[in-house]
């Protein structure tokens, strides 16, 4: 919300600096989040009262005088000739500059300067040098200084001596939604005076002239929905000259934002920046009459699609629940939010009615919200009008309409308001404010601080004196219990007075607490494997959702079709990674992310943590030796990394068990299972179609791993095994198998042959070609026998191996290779 | 020639030979010459017998003086010729990039996240979490934002299609309730997370974005508490050099409520007085009611702000949307 500092100052002195009261404002809860200067006419010329003048003692043409600025005493150096002690003149103050003329680059400005071996703090000024035609304020045209009349006060502004706008303050206010009683000119200037205990001036409504003709006999007003519209008044003025706004009014719209539009209208949304209480104008010669022959309001429900015309030339449909106001026959404004075209002041305009109401707020934010229509009515009453001041604001519109344009006001005003509110009171324990904020705020203090927000003390007398109780004013909707009158004693007493103290010693816990140093001791391995951390969106489109599951979570409200999923898995997001990478020329990734993934769950949702890994492009950085130096990424790397996470967990028994079948996402791939059975992932290589459709050309290499189930599974815990003592014995052998058989099957056969002391198989090589028959491989294993007591004798380990030998030709018939 | 004299010339001439000796199997086929079965120092020695008796222990003597003689010297050749076989043939080039074992880089928003729960974990912090789909229960009415709050409006909160119309919580605040439902106080918890607003990406949105908050609930939690944390945590993440302003404020579950403004040399560079940084406030009363605490006995605070924020503060980052493509050179910055 928009207020200026004249403006302000109407209600309230303020002692400060515009700077400092952008400061205290801050620090009392209303930030300011701009601040404009504005430039008024004649900045820094005041009206000035000669109090000696005296020849200069080095020049004979210039005098040497003494003027009073209003806030003392300064020496001027003047040229000029045609003035006397006691005249007031116009004194531009050292700092300020003089209106530019045609042909000025720059404007001039008055500098303390001397003048023949004398200072001048400032200069008296000509009509010329101010620019003004002293004919048109009615005063003589001489050679000299401008003269001013004896109703020139000293000190004031020049331009306020002129009656033209001096220059201002704008400030934006950012007015947190619980206060709506701050979206005013008088809510601010009530916080400033809390602060600095000044008094608030309230604008007086002095008692009306009335005309003799009653509001009464001129209109009636029912109330057909007393539980949306509690109170409603109507004031008639008749006889008005709708026009453009004096210069006063319209400047104070405008400074804040607000277009003026005429004279009526402009006061209702004054009076309504100035109160904070919204105000709607009719013409009263556009409302209907009733039964009883006079024009009535109506104060009712919208019929289910009754259609109405928002003064904004807008037509809508309404609900049933909506507010309305109506004549007889038809809506004349939608309650709290628009008027209607049928009914709005034009320049036509005769007589006027002002409703001035209090309406609930959550029927205001059902009709604003459904309609799309937010207006500086429908945000006040949203948030809680003042039912209190609907009196008070309709007679100060009435006042300023009569002011400024004419017309006579009917007698009294219609007013419902058959059950007012009972005023709130809550109670408060001085103590409790020390204990929740830690430090000593002397009762005293706490109620001079309520009470300078307008609240009263109303503790019954010979009640505690621990507890005082406390009227609430009507314009504070938002203090309902004791913390709310803590927050206003805290705000104003100021936070930064409240001593900060030593965060104290004490132990949390939580389950959450270890499994987020799980989540770290992962993500440390991975980044000290060579992978990158990424985090990817939360939201995919449901295509790439789909390429992964088939059970995929949507969006309500979605904002997009590219997120308008919540992600199954992390690999689809990581493809994403992966093609902007590789759109922006970097082929090789090496990836991990961890994070949460979700599941449709018997008719709900489950959420859980996942870790994917994915690889593309080059094994290693570019280097300029070695064989592998051209290696790119490929299923072993993906899996050694994965073997390094699960042994971290410390999970054993973990199969790899190969899918017959591509899959929508892998060409080739595995499921990563624990005692051959529980999923724990799968990792497998993307089909190049899928690849290509994400811009990839290399193989990508994707695997994902259900984290919860590898937390709850693994064993972290260590134990020390004795280092041998006695010597191995190893022997190779090199197999040539069909191509069908995988290593785990070998290993099977091996163990199910026990040879005696074997204590490790080690694969060193995979070899097709020269020798190998087509269809088939050779692998090459190495053995390692030992006894944990003895040194084995070569004869027992032949015997051993023997065994082996014998078992894989017979269970594979493996051919051995020399 | 006596046998003396022909000692001394064999002698000489295995010298010479040994020295002259280019590399090792010439200084094996050399010792074969001299020393081996067949050589002359050898057959020498095979004379011996053929002297007279007494003349026997100096001839002898003497041809053993010599043989040890030029097995030193034979050993010391060796030592210096493999010393010289074992030379790199091709010396290395110090100058050329070494190998690398690439070393992989954890994301901004980790090493952010982790800083600041070390900070809190320092005070006594334990890290607790909770769901990201939630109910409006624990991500608005548990939290005293009553259903016709601006929050809750449909345009700043994602919802799921299914059953219950669950949503995606809009802060962390949510794990407040979770965590005080289900614990008895005192609690003291750190909750970092994923959150969710209805905004379209750009440089400072992202419909997904993290939040961190504290809680403490204690007998006898001040406001002064509150500060202090705060102040405590800041310094540990921002720097020692930083300064922190309390302005009152408005959140619907805290009471008082403030929001934390910040400056330090980096906010004066970008030409501000204060940054905005966080919000926090003494939890009202309504959120304790509705856990089932007493608010007489138990009070407490709460802090939160968002890790983009303090990450792209601390690195310079000024596009939110960089966090979340993970370009490989974004990632290896950090």
């Amino acid at each position: 919300m928009k207020v200026t500092l004249n403006w302000l100052k109407q209600y309230v002195d303020i002692p400060w600096s515009p700077e400092e009261l952008t400061e205290r404002l801050t620090l009392l809860g209303v930030e300011v989040e701009g601040v404009q200067k504005i430039a008024g006419e004649w900045d820094g010329v005041v009206v000035a009262q000669i109090v000696t003048r005296d020849k200069h003692p080095n020049a004979d043409k210039l005098s040497l005088c003494r003027v009073n600025d209003g806030t003392g005493e300064r020496q001027i150096v003047c040229g000029a000739q045609n003035f006397k002690v006691g005249d007031k003149v116009p004194l531009i103050l050292p700092g300020a500059s003089l209106p530019m003329k045609l042909g000025d680059k720059e404007p001039f400005t008055i500098k303390v300067g001397k003048i023949r071996g004398i200072e001048s703090h400032g200069m008296l000024c000509s009509h010329e040098e101010l620019g003004i035609d002293p004919e048109s304020i009615g005063h003589l045209k001489e050679d000299g200084l401008l003269l001013l009349g004896e109703t020139a006060v000293v000190g004031q502004s020049l331009a306020s001596y002129l009656g033209r706008s001096g220059s201002d303050i704008v400030y934006d206010l950012e007015i947190t939604p619980n206060r709506p009683d701050l979206t005013s000119l008088i809510g601010i200037a009530r916080e400033i005076a809390a602060i600095t205990g000044q008094p608030l001036r309230l604008p007086e409504c002095p008692v009306l002239a009335e005309c003799g003709v009653t509001a009464a006999s001129l209109v009636s007003v029912s109330l057909e929905a007393l539980d949306l519209c509690p109170r409603y008044t109507a004031r008639i003025i008749r006889g008005v000259k709708v026009g453009p706004s004096p210069a006063w009014l319209r400047s104070a719209l405008e400074k804040v934002g607000v277009r003026s539009i005429n004279n009526v209208v402009d006061v209702s949304n004054y009076v309504l920046l100035e109160t904070g209480h919204p105000l709607h104008t009719f013409d009263y010669s556009l409302i209907a009459a009733g039964a009883g022959g006079k024009p009535s309001i109506v104060v009712r429900r919208a019929v289910f699609e009754e259609s109405f015309t928002t003064l904004d030339g807008r037509v809508h449909s309404l609900g049933q629940e909506t507010l309305l106001i109506a004549d007889a026959e038809k809506g004349i404004a939608l309650a709290g939010v628009m008027g209607g075209s049928n009914s709005e002041i034009r320049e036509s305009t005769v007589d006027v009615l002002i409703e001035s109401a209090y309406f609930l707020p959550a029927s205001i934010r059902r009709t604003s919200k459904a309609l799309g229509m937010r207006t500086d009515a429908s945000y006040r009453f949203e948030r809680g009008a003042d039912v209190g001041i609907c009196d008070y604001a309709s007679r100060r519109c009435a006042a300023l309409i009569l002011e400024t344009a004419g017309g006579q006001l009917a007698d009294g005003s219609v007013e419902f308001y058959p059950s007012p509110l009972d005023p709130h009171q809550v109670a408060l324990r001085h103590q409790r404010t020390d204990a929740l904020t830690g430090t000593v705020i002397s009762p005293e203090e706490q109620s001079r601080i309520l009470t300078g927000l307008g609240l009263v003390d109303v503790t019954p007398i010979g009640g505690s004196i621990e507890t005082a109780t406390w009227l609430i004013p009507t314009w504070r909707v938002d203090l309902k219990r004791e913390v709310d009158l803590i927050e206003e004693v805290v705000r104003v007493f100021g936070v930064g007075r409240i001593p900060s103290t030593q965060p104290r010693r004490a132990q949390g816990s939580h389950p959450a607490d270890a499994h987020f140093d799980r989540l770290t001791e992962v993500r440390r391995l991975l980044s000290g494997l060579g992978l990158d951390e990424a985090q990817g969106q939360t939201l995919v489109s449901e295509a790439s959702a789909r390429w992964v599951t088939e059970s995929v979570v949507l969006l309500a409200n979605p904002l997009s079709s590219e997120m308008n999923a919540l992600r199954p898995s992390l690999l689809p997001g990581l493809l994403d990674t992966l093609r902007h990478n590789l759109s922006r020329r970097n082929g090789d990734v090496q990836l991990f992310e961890i994070g949460r993934v979700f599941v449709p769950h018997e008719g709900g949702v489950r959420e859980g943590w996942r870790l994917a890994l994915a690889l593309t492009g080059a094994r290693a950085p570019r280097f300029w030796s070695g064989l592998e130096r051209d290696a790119r990424c490929d299923i072993p790397d993906l899996k050694g990394l994965i073997e390094e996470v699960i042994e971290r967990i410390g999970l054993r028994g973990i199969a790899w068990l190969r899918r017959p079948e591509p899959t929508s996402l892998f060409i080739e791939s595995a499921s990563i299972a624990l005692g051959g059975k529980l999923a724990l992932g799968q990792l497998g290589q993307l089909q190049p179609q899928l690849a290509k459709l994400y811009d990839l050309r290399d193989g990508v290499f994707l695997a994902e791993l259900d984290l919860d189930l590898l937390f709850q599974r693994g064993n972290s815990g260590k134990s020390f095994k004795p280092l041998a003592q006695f010597p191995s014995i190893q022997r190779d052998l090199a197999l040539i198998v069909v191509e069908s058989t995988t290593h785990d099957s070998v290993l099977a056969v091996v163990k199910q042959a026990k040879p005696a002391h074997l204590e490790t198989v080690t694969l060193f090589d995979v070899f097709r070609g020269k020798h190998v028959p087509e269809g088939r491989k050779s692998l090459a294993y190495s053995f390692t026998y030992r006894a944990a007591d003895r040194t084995l004798k070569d004869d027992e380990v032949n015997a051993a191996h023997a065994r082996v030998i014998e078992a894989v030709k017979e269970a594979l018939g493996a051919v051995l290779r020399d | 020639m006596s046998l003396q004299d022909r000692l001394s010339t064999i002698r000489d001439a295995a010298v010479s030979e040994f020295t002259g000796a280019l590399d090792l199997p010439a200084l094996e086929r050399s010792k074969g010459l001299f020393l081996g079965p067949e050589g002359r120092f050898t057959a020498l020695m095979k004379e011996l017998s053929a002297l007279a008796r007494e003349e026997r222990p100096l001839a002898g003597k003497a041809i053993n003086a010599a043989k040890q003689e030029l097995e030193a010297l034979l050993a010391e050749k060796r030592a210096t010729l493999e010393r010289t076989a074992s030379l790199p043939k091709e010396a290395a080039d110090f100058t050329a990039p070494g190998r690398r074992r690439p070393l992989g880089r954890l994301h901004p928003l980790t090493l952010v996240t982790e800083d600041i729960v070390r900070a809190f974990r320092r005070l006594g912090f334990a890290v607790a979490d909770g769901p990201e789909i939630e109910d409006e229960y624990h991500c608005f009415d548990a939290l005293n934002t009553p259903s016709d709050h601006p929050a809750r409006d449909a345009q700043d909160t994602f919802f799921i299609e299914t059953p219950g119309r669950p949503l995606l919580r809009t802060h962390t605040s949510s794990v407040q309730i979770r965590v005080m439902e289900t614990m008895p106080p005192p609690i003291r918890i750190v909750v970092p997370g994923r959150v969710f607003r209805r905004d379209n990406a750009d440089a400072t949105h992202n419909p997904t974005f993290h939040q961190i908050e504290g809680l403490y609930v204690d007998k006898g939690v001040t406001l002064g508490d509150l500060k202090g944390t705060v102040e405590a945590v800041f310094k540990d993440v921002l720097g020692d050099d930083v300064k922190l302003r309390f302005r009152p404020h408005y959140f619907s579950y805290t009471e008082p409520s403030m929001e934390i403004d910040f400056t330090n040399a980096l906010v004066k560079k970008l030409g501000k007085d204060w940054l905005e940084i966080a919000g926090c406030g003494m939890v009202h009363p309504k959120v304790f009611e509705t856990v089932g605490y007493d608010p007489e006995v138990w009070s407490g605070w709460a802090f939160g702000f968002g890790i983009e924020r303090i990450a792209m503060l601390r690195y310079g980052i000024t596009d939110i949307r960089l966090f979340y493509e993970n370009d490989a050179r974004f990632l290896r910055q950090f």
